[in-house]
């Protein structure tokens, strides 16, 4: 019965190890086509340098070919990455496209590859082998689903950005994603060479190429049982088009395609979306991590080290930064001590995001030097400035939209968890312990912003104002020394900004600097120990609330040019009038038109 | 949507799956039969059963032009064969995409359906993937365009009624060094076909042969049409002829630049050149052109001048030599099964291997020791629009 069947079978595994050499890059948003030229590569040399199965017998001869192909193209996918891992989307797309292509013509005008003829290779591989070698693959892939190195990935994909802010070094996971395509590529091309006799620089064009990545995302790219069943439908729909009887000829692709135009149109996220995925919440992992709330830094976790009170944190002397002639931000000297929460308002306009974006390292300034928790701003990369503790939340909320709400806080604790791939391919019980200590720390930042019942929500379907408090929970789930929040009141309601205010009191009283940009006064007077004023990019004003509501020229920069609002800032200069006036007094935004909003301005404002 | 989508899908797998079963089934039921031998012999041998055979052709893909003359070609003997009494045959075409695994899967096939004989694939890449599975079972091959060398050698189930280029070749420089007096030549190629490069590799050993010199050698892309660049380099060295291997997308752009570039001297090409279009769409640049093939278009044997009157008359076109070839082949299978009147498989591979001096399309036709075709090669130029035999 099997044997019947092991050609296609055959062909599904070998297809489905293809498309996972694509899956492997998708899965972390890059769109590569150089994954023919890697097939290429490793399978020629493979073929060529492995001993014949009559001298060492087939097994061993297979096994030293796919050794040598894996390494290959592996170390293809590092030269090639090394200099184009900075390229995103269709570039990177072109570019890989052209180093396939230039290994097929190179590869074409060998002696030793045979040149168009082909080399010859002895058949070795059973549908057992393929099927053998699939199955690890697959089971990669699986493993890195759940852990910290899949989730990384994972974010990188959804918003780099972000993924950069919350400590991933992205350059790096993006060559390891890529490596791991060369690699998987290379025993495509091996397993492809020991199976269909005879290669040719043209099994591995362009049209490969695309039908690789077609394998891949038909299946479903999020998903890692995708690319086995993007092999087995491309596969298995010539088979059903014989078995029925349809014609030989050109009606058969075209209707081929048409049935790849459908899965395409109903089904975008590929096959895969057929298969319900389920978020794991752990049974317990709520409670455990209820009864460990407020004891700092969960058990499993990497501790951090936090500046004691009182010592400085950043430290900005005559910082700016240019646009074109522009100045955004203009020479702000500025210290912010551990522990303080300190307010940053102004006017629109006035260079505050600018400032906060140079501070954790998004924005290289233009002159003046600035050293945030020991790290000399300007040289250091985002994710390492991320990795001295610094954790923020953005303007316009950049979560990982795809992922669960949990998934996403799991991303935010990527500096405090242990890497768990490599242990978790092999079942050891720390790897568990490890992955269960994050989970702890997710749910105890989701509970903290009181989004815990929302964990298994996609982030994007979440409403505006939980969308706010689930960046600032990932934001805590790095365990930071200074937190960073960039307008995170903004479209909250009165009620909602009220435990806004609540739970950033509450977090300050656990010793957590924070620095925050809001333009809901009210709110930032009631909460902030000091108030930074900036206007035309320039320190106007410092100090405690109370003085800054007092201060004439904060009055005539920022409120003055409407009397209600320099009426109510007023009465907030006194203590009783403080408590009186209503958290959104004054601000520039209307409380009851939060829920008609426009959706978020989501061009960055700064080149990053 | 979702429910009804997996419906669809679980319903397709489950046709799938009754289907093959049923096919499986099938095939088994013809070898079991046992009704594949007959009585009688020649023309009066009368099999009962059908007599199932499978054909691999590159109807759609890089070769389908190739593929769908040897379609025509391959349904016109069928027809034909179908109007004699005692055998029928049972012929499946199949696509191969030109494709190597849709090739090893349709010969997979086919060899479990109990086909008798496989015809097939178009290209030799494919042949050389392929083949090997039908000689592990037992099953006779009988390739129609195969011309790479070593195609034969995977087995002695394993023949080719093509010509290898390494055949016609030869007697093409030969021909056209005695017609020329050629001295020296530059010689151009596409290096990224594998057909197109044993064509060179031919070209060049026949030269050498031959004592011709070979002043300069141009590589090019089967997917180039501008040539003139490479044509003005030629030009520079001045040679007494330009010989090339290319295929026939790539010679018409060829020819007609080179006349356009003043460029005289004779053009010789290979079996790519051995088309009907070569005239229809270079037009007068062909003419002077000498083409080196295994099928004479304009030989007046009976056999040839009733395929070509055939031929014409079925789908109003001149057939090519891939028409021809794969018309000779049903034709010679017919010869096969008819010698021994049995269709079973190793009956066929000993009936093949003894075919001799039988009058074909391609003229008397014999399988050799290495069951290689063996029948005269001719060499043509193009005179006044048409083919005609160099003298």
């Amino acid at each position: 019965m099997l044997d019947e069947y092991a050609t296609t079978l055959t062909f599904i595994a070998l297809g489905a190890i293809f498309a996972y050499s694509f899956y492997a890059v998708l899965i972390a948003g890059q769109l590569s086509l150089g994954q023919a030229g890697f097939a290429a590569l490793s399978a020629f040399a493979g073929a060529y340098l492995a001993p014949s199965p009559t001298d060492v017998g087939d097994v061993p001869a297979l096994l030293i070919a796919v050794a040598i192909g894996m390494s290959v193209g592996a170390l293809a996918a590092v030269v090639l990455g090394l200099p184009t891992m900075h390229l995103r989307g269709v570039f990177l797309a072109i570019a890989t496209l052209g180093f396939a292509e230039a290994v097929r013509v190179v590869l074409t005008n060998q002696e030793w590859t045979g040149g168009a003829q082909g080399l010859g290779v002895p058949r070795v591989l059973t549908v057992g082998m393929a099927w053998l070698a699939l199955g690890l693959v697959a089971y990669w892939f699986w493993r890195m689903g759940r852990s910290r190195y899949g989730r990384a990935l994972e974010a990188i994909r959804e918003d780099e950005l972000a993924a950069r802010a919350m400590g991933i070094d992205v350059g790096r996971h993006r060559l390891a994603a890529f490596v791991t395509a060369g690699a998987v590529a290379g025993l495509y091309g091996v397993l492809y060479a020991y199976y269909v006799r005879l290669i040719a620089p043209d099994d591995f064009d362009f049209v490969a190429a695309v039908e690789g990545l077609v394998t891949a995302v038909v299946g479903g790219s999020t998903m890692f049982l995708g690319p086995i069943l993007g092999s087995g439908f491309q596969t298995i729909v010539p088979e059903i088009q014989r078995a029925v009887g349809v014609e030989a000829g050109w009606i058969r692709p075209f209707l081929a395609s048409l049935l790849l135009l459908v899965v395409i149109l109903f089904l975008p996220g590929g096959l895969a979306s057929l298969i319900r995925r389920r978020t794991r919440l752990p049974a317990g992992a709520a409670d455990d991590a209820r009864a460990d709330a407020g004891e700092g830094p969960g058990r499993g976790l990497a501790g951090r080290h936090h500046p004691a009170a009182g010592e400085p944190v950043v430290s900005l002397s005559g910082l700016g930064k240019e646009y074109g002639g522009v100045h955004a931000v203009r020479g702000v000297d500025l210290e912010i001590r551990a522990g303080e929460v300190v307010g940053l308002i102004g006017p629109n306009g006035a260079g505050k995001t600018t400032l906060v974006n140079m501070i954790s390292g998004l924005v290289p300034p233009s002159s003046g030097t600035a050293t945030v928790l020991g790290s000399t701003i300007g040289r250091t990369p985002v994710h390492r400035i991320a990795a001295a503790g610094v954790s923020r939340t953005f303007q316009h909320s950049k979560l990982f939209n795809r992922l669960s709400a949990l998934e996403n806080v799991l991303v935010g604790a990527h500096l405090v968890s242990r890497p768990t791939f490599l242990r978790r391919l092999l079942w050891l019980p720390s790897a568990r312990r490890d992955e269960r200590a994050a989970l702890r720390q997710a749910v105890r930042c989701l509970d903290r912003v009181g989004l815990a019942d929302r964990a298994a929500a996609r982030a994007e379907a979440l409403s505006y104002g939980d969308q706010r408090r689930l960046e600032i929970a990932r934001a805590l789930a790095s365990d930071p020394s200074l937190l960073i929040l960039d307008e995170p009141a903004a479209g909250m309601n009165h009620v909602e900004a009220a435990r806004l205010s609540e739970l950033i009191t509450s977090l300050a009283r656990d010793g957590l600097t924070i620095l925050f940009i809001e333009h809901n006064v009210g709110m930032v007077l009631q909460t902030c120990t000091r108030v930074v004023v900036l206007n035309f990019g320039e320190v106007i004003a410092s100090g405690a609330p109370g003085e800054i509501a007092a201060d004439p020229a904060v009055i005539e920069a920022y409120l003055g040019s409407d009397e209600d609002d320099a009426g109510s800032a007023g009465s907030g200069a006194t203590a009783a009038g403080r408590d009186a006036a209503p958290p959104d007094a004054v601000t520039n935004l209307t409380p009851g038109a939060a829920g008609t909003l426009d959706t978020p301005d989501t061009t960055p404002r700064n080149p990053t | 949507m979702r429910t009804k989508l997996s419906t669809v899908a679980a319903a397709g797998a489950a046709a799938l799956l009754l289907a093959s079963c049923g096919s499986g089934e099938g095939g088994e039921d013809t070898s079991a039969s046992g009704g594949l031998t007959g009585e009688g012999s020649g023309e009066s041998c009368t099999i009962e059963g059908e007599v199932p055979i499978g054909a691999v052709l590159s109807l759609t893909g890089a070769a389908a032009s190739y593929g769908e003359s040897q379609q025509r070609g391959l349904e016109l003997a069928a027809a034909e064969l179908a109007e004699n009494d005692g055998v029928t045959y049972d012929l499946t075409i199949e696509d191969d995409q030109t494709d190597p695994r849709q090739a090893i899967t349709l010969f997979d096939e086919f060899v479990n359906d109990g086909a008798s004989l496989i015809i097939g694939p178009t290209l030799s890449n494919a042949a050389i993937q392929a083949d090997p599975i039908a000689q592990d079972a037992g099953v006779p091959v009988l390739g129609i365009s195969n011309t790479a060398a070593g195609v034969t050698e995977i087995g002695d189930y394993i023949f080719r009624d093509s010509l290898t280029e390494q055949a016609v070749i030869p007697q093409t420089i030969a021909a056209a060094t005695e017609q020329f007096g050629l001295e020296d030549v530059v010689v151009m190629y596409s290096n990224d076909d594998a057909f197109t490069e044993s064509g060179y590799e031919a070209f060049s050993a026949a030269l050498e042969e031959e004592g011709v010199e070979v002043s300069e050698t141009i590589t090019f892309s089967k997917s180039d049409t501008d040539f003139r660049a490479l044509l003005t380099q030629a030009q520079e060295s001045d040679p007494d002829a330009i010989v090339v291997s290319a295929l026939i997308e790539a010679a018409v752009p060829l020819v007609t630049q080179a006349r356009e570039l003043g460029i005289d001297v004779p053009i010789i090409g290979g079996n790519g050149f051995n088309n009907p279009r070569l005239m229809a769409d270079a037009g007068e640049a062909a003419e002077g052109v000498v083409v080196g093939a295994a099928w004479n278009s304009s030989s007046d044997n009976p056999e040839n001048q009733a395929f070509l009157e055939a031929y014409e008359a079925e789908y109003d076109a001149a057939p090519d030599q891939f028409a021809a070839q794969a018309y000779t082949g049903l034709k010679l299978v017919d010869q096969a099964v008819r010698a021994n009147c049995s269709a079973e498989r190793d009956s066929i591979q000993q009936a093949l291997g003894e075919i001799e001096d039988v009058p074909t399309v391609l003229g008397e036709f014999s399988i050799d020791e290495n069951r290689d075709a063996e029948h005269p090669a001719v060499v043509q130029v193009v005179e006044n629009g048409s083919f005609a035999v160099l003298e």
